[in-house]
Parts: C-alpha cells; sequence; structure tokens
C-alpha cells in the first residue's frame, strides 16, 4: 500500500495498514526551498514554484501529501483584498491582508461574489500548481488544499475586532455575510476540485470556542459550514484550532469527511465522545514539538497521539518551514514503525 | 467630596456598565462621578477596572468569550475617556511607559488591545505600533522612548518566531527593559528561552495578566494612601 492508497482509503472508511502522517494545511520546509533554489516570498506567486516546493516534503522526508497552497490569503485575494507577501523579508513571513474589503459596518451588505471569481486573484495560478503537483506526485501521495472557512474568511475581509462584536450584536447581518463568504469559498473549492485535488481542508481558525461560545458557533459558524462540506465532492476535513472539545459535534455536524484538531483537543476523549469510526486527524503542536523539540519528543509525542486514537497523525496547523530534517525523519519513522500497532 | 452613598451608587453604576457592556451607563457614571465630586483616579480603579476584573472571571468561567469582552472593552474606554483627563498625574508613585505591538506578518491585535486597554488604564503612557510592526521599528521605539516595557504580541505560530529577534536586540542595547510576549503560540518554555520577562497565551491571560499587574498597582496606591 503505498502512501496514496493509504491516505484515500482511509478517507473511504476502509482498514488502513498503518496510521498516515500527512496534512491538509501548508507543510513546505525551508530544507526543500533551500534545496530548489527558491524564496519563500516567491513561491506564493508562482505555480511551478508553489508545486515544486509542496511536492519537496514528500520527496525529501517521505511525508504522505502535496498540499497547496501556502499561504492563508488566496480567497480574499480574489474577492478584492490587498495582500503583502513581503517581497523582501530576510526570514519567513507568510503573506497577510493589507487592505480590506470591508471598512465599515455599512459596507457589509455589499459584499458580493464576482462573476469570474474562478479567474481573479491567484486561483488560476492555483489551478496551474495543483495540476502541476499532481503530474509530479500525484501517484505516490494524496494532493490536498485548502480553503478557509466561511467566518475565518469574513475576519479577512473586514475587521476581525468589528466581525465579533457584531457576530454578538446584529448576527443576522453577520449569518448574511458567512452565507456570501461561504459560496465564494464554494466557487474556489469547486476550481481546486476540477484542477484535481483528492481533498480539500476547510480553516475555520477564527471560530475557535476559545473565542466565541459553543451557542454562537452552533447558531452561527456551522450553517455555512455545512453549506460548503455539502458542496464539496472531494473528501473534506474540517479544521477548527484552539480548545475544541465542547465543539466536536457540532463539527461533526458539518458534515465532513474528517475533522481536524490541534494540541488542545483532548483526543482521547474526543474519540471516545464520536465513536471508533469518526475521522479524527491531529494533533501535534507543529512549533513547540516539531521545530523546537528534540527527536525524543517528535517520537513521544507522534506516538501519544497515535495511542489517543487519531486516525491519522497531522500538524496542529501549518507546518512551520524551519522544521528540522532530523525532526521530520523522526515523525516519519516513528509513526511508520508505531501506526499499525494500534 | 461625595456622600458614601452616592459614590457607592456611582461606581457600581460604573462596574456595571462595562460588566453589561452599556457604554452609555459607563459614560452618564464617569459624568456624575465628575459632578459628584468623585476621585477620578477610584472612579476608574473601583468602578471601570473592578467591572473588568469580574469581565476577567466571567470569561473563565467560560460564561462571557471574546465578542463580550470587545464589548465591556469599548464601555470601559467610553467611561475612561471622561475620567482620564482629571487623574492626578501619576499618584501611585509609579512612572511607566510601555512598546507595545503586534510583530511583523501578523495583523491580529486583539490581545494586543486588550493588554494596552489595562495599561491605559493604569496610567501608562502607551506607545502603540499597532499590527504587522517591523521588527526594528520596536526597538527603535524603545531607544526614542526609553520605555521600561515592551510588549510583543502574536496570534499566529506563522508570525511569533520574529519574536526572538527583537528581544536579544532590545536586550543587547538596553538590558533592563522588561519585554512581555504574548499571543496563542507562545510559551512560558519559548519565554525563558527567548529571554522575555513575562508572556500570556491568549487574550483572556493577557488581561489577566495584565489586571494582576493593575492589582497591583491598586494594592500599592491603597498602602500609600493608608499611610497619608
Amino acid at each position: 500500500m503505498n502512501s496514496r492508497e493509504r491516505v484515500l482509503k482511509l478517507f473511504r472508511g476502509g482498514e488502513v495498514d498503518r496510521v498516515p502522517c500527512f496534512s491538509g494545511m501548508g507543510n513546505v520546509t525551508e530544507t526543500g526551498i533551500n534545496k530548489l533554489g527558491y524564496r519563500f516570498a516567491n513561491i506564493h506567486l508562482d505555480a511551478k514554484q508553489m508545486a515544486d516546493t509542496a511536492a519537496s516534503t514528500y520527496k525529501l522526508f517521505g511525508y504522505e501529501c502535496g498540499v497547496v497552497p501556502v499561504d492563508l490569503c488566496v480567497e480574499a485575494e480574489a474577492l478584492g483584498c490587498v495582500i503583502n507577501v513581503y517581497p523582501n523579508a530576510e526570514g519567513i513571513l507568510y503573506p497577510t491582508i493589507k487592505e480590506k474589503l470591508v471598512h465599515n459596518e455599512g459596507e457589509m451588505d455589499g459584499v458580493s461574489i464576482p462573476d469570474n471569481l474562478a479567474d481573479k486573484g491567484r486561483i488560476p495560478l492555483m489551478r496551474e500548481a495543483i495540476r502541476l503537483i499532481k503530474e509530479d506526485i500525484g501517484n505516490q501521495v494524496a494532493i490536498g488544499s485548502y480553503v478557509l472557512g466561511p467566518f475565518t474568511l469574513a475576519g479577512q475581509i473586514m475587521e476581525l475586532n468589528d466581525l465579533l462584536k457584531l457576530s454578538f450584536k446584529k448576527a443576522d447581518k453577520v449569518a448574511k455575510l458567512l452565507d456570501v463568504m461561504a459560496d465564494a469559498i464554494i466557487v474556489v473549492a469547486r476550481e481546486y476540485e476540477k484542477a484535481g485535488v483528492d481533498y480539500i481542508t476547510v480553516r475555520e481558525m477564527g471560530a475557535t470556542s476559545d473565542v466565541l461560545s459553543p451557542r454562537v458557533f452552533k447558531s452561527l459558524i456551522l450553517p455555512p459550514l455545512q453549506k460548503v462540506h455539502k458542496a464539496i465532492s472531494a473528501y473534506s476535513v474540517l479544521h477548527i484550532c484552539g480548545k475544541t472539545n465542547d465543539i466536536v459535534t457540532f463539527m461533526m455536524e458539518a458534515n465532513p469527511t474528517a475533522i481536524s484538531v490541534e494540541q488542545k483537543n483532548n483526543v482521547a476523549e474526543t474519540r471516545k465522545k464520536l465513536g471508533r469510526d469518526a475521522l479524527i486527524f491531529g494533533n501535534f503542536d507543529p512549533y513547540n514539538v516539531l521545530v523546537s523539540g528534540d527527536e525524543e519528543l517528535v517520537r513521544t509525542t507522534m506516538r501519544k497521539c497515535i495511542d489517543d486514537g487519531v486516525s491519522a497523525v497531522w500538524p496542529g496547523c501549518d507546518i512551520w518551514p524551519t522544521v528540522p530534517p532530523k525532526n521530520m525523519a523522526a515523525m516519519m519513522d516513528e509513526v511508520t514503525k508505531y501506526g499499525g500497532k494500534r | 467630596m461625595a456622600d458614601e452613598a452616592r459614590k457607592k451608587e456611582i461606581l457600581e453604576k460604573l462596574r456595571n456598565g462595562v460588566i453589561q457592556y452599556d457604554e452609555d451607563a459607563c459614560r452618564e457614571g464617569a459624568n456624575e462621578a465628575l459632578e459628584a465630586g468623585l476621585d477620578a483616579n477610584e472612579a476608574i480603579f473601583d468602578g471601570l477596572v473592578s467591572g473588568m476584573e469580574e469581565v476577567g472571571r466571567l470569561f473563565e468561567a467560560q460564561e462571557y468569550f471574546v465578542p463580550e469582552i470587545l464589548m465591556c472593552a469599548d464601555a470601559l474606554y467610553a467611561g475612561l475617556d471622561i475620567l482620564k483627563p482629571h487623574c492626578r498625574q501619576m499618584d501611585m508613585g509609579i512612572k511607566g511607559s510601555v512598546v507595545i505591538g503586534t510583530v511583523e506578518g501578523d495583523v491580529h491585535d486583539i490581545g494586543k488591545n486588550l493588554v494596552k486597554m489595562m495599561f491605559d488604564v493604569a496610567g501608562f503612557t502607551v506607545y502603540d505600533l499597532g499590527r504587522d510592526v517591523p521588527l526594528e521599528k520596536f526597538v527603535e521605539e524603545q531607544l526614542k522612548t526609553d520605555s521600561e516595557l515592551v510588549c510583543l504580541s502574536a496570534m499566529m505560530t506563522t508570525s511569533m518566531v520574529g519574536m526572538p529577534k527583537i528581544i536579544e536586540k532590545i536586550k543587547e542595547k538596553n538590558p533592563d527593559c522588561m519585554i512581555m510576549i504574548g499571543g496563542a503560540p507562545t510559551s512560558k518554555e519559548l519565554a525563558d528561552r527567548w529571554g522575555a520577562d513575562g508572556y500570556a497565551e491568549d487574550a483572556s491571560n493577557a488581561l489577566k495578566e495584565a489586571i494582576k499587574m493593575v492589582a497591583f498597582l491598586k494594592k500599592l496606591r491603597d498602602e500609600k494612601l493608608k499611610k497619608q
């Protein structure tokens, strides 16, 4: 069973020989970027560089996926926001939104989806990057991409501060905006599907229960998430950061193929709550374990994830590019050895 | 001096105004405090800040979440804006200025703003650099203002890794400057390793830390008053 077969079989709900080790979020490494002779700031703007860099994590470490894009600004940019890729940064800085679309409450109602959203911003570049990475390593690994969740995207096109307050004060207005965001996300996800991705992760990072109450999650965040997952025909993963134990059942109600949680989730409890068949991906700390931990910490953490009952060992967020190669190797080695023993 | 019952009533109004995120009540309470001749510092600490302490507790108990806290903060500022010009300057025997901002690569500023609020309340001079702030700007601003405290915030793992560079540069030029780091991906271990003096992992924690600090200042003030 190769990595691709393993991951796809897992998504289908079949038995696999061992827990796979992959991600639906960014996982490029500095090692890969340097080897290719690229610069981090450029890989977001060039389909070939993006695809090459993303494929290098599999090629160098056997990481069991190929995921593009690398940044989180694709949808917001396509909707009309201006992004900053920090072209002159010395170290690694991820692109951010420089110019928002909505500047005040009054402008919220005016947000609409451009007719040709599929051709805006970097969506065409993304289609090309997906095509390229699929051509390159698509026989060996599953190819993934990600979109933002409606609330997280809304928090990019307007001030998060205002969005949060309005979620409380004027929930109807926010619900309306989130529905538009859901439609935009669906357009983008469909383009990725057409380009050939096997799975799509929906990253609803802004709606963690560290920030919003489970009650608001259910009434406001869940409906547009359900809409998005319903429209995705590829396998889908719903990722939410932070403390998610109180909302994992709601996450399942969004009806993704799998849910993804980070290190603040108690996965043993989540497993108990959701039962043995639920696909739960997680949940190690990609910085404090994989980047700044030693090999031993990496190994014990991988074993703990598996013992707690994850269906796939998967990071809590993007893998930070400065990850030491020996830690990547330790992660793969440990999951390969220990992942079949459950 | 206002009579005790009236005073209590006004302080209660300020406190509840914050807890119930009622900006109008805080504004009214602040004006009433001034009319009744209440000490502005007292109105801030025993009214507004006392309310914010309760908000912190409600957050811990998961009765309040971030939207509520943001609204409470707006209410606090509504009162603070009126009271602040009437505060006796630095009667706490503490002079303080702080440089605060979200590091480059990060455009999230909610946690940073909550911490800033508590510094405002405590009478610090706050140099707020905003968000997505280049590393050198922190160093420059610290040197320019000679602030004793620098607060660095990041909400994303992807942006916090610039922090050690700033800490190193500031400490190199000014070893006495205290540095607080904050944001979801930070930890006590990282703070220690990077040579930061304090840390707060999330908005509630930042709020709690800041409240603790302000509560400490309040205690100092009370002790000072007792001695007088």
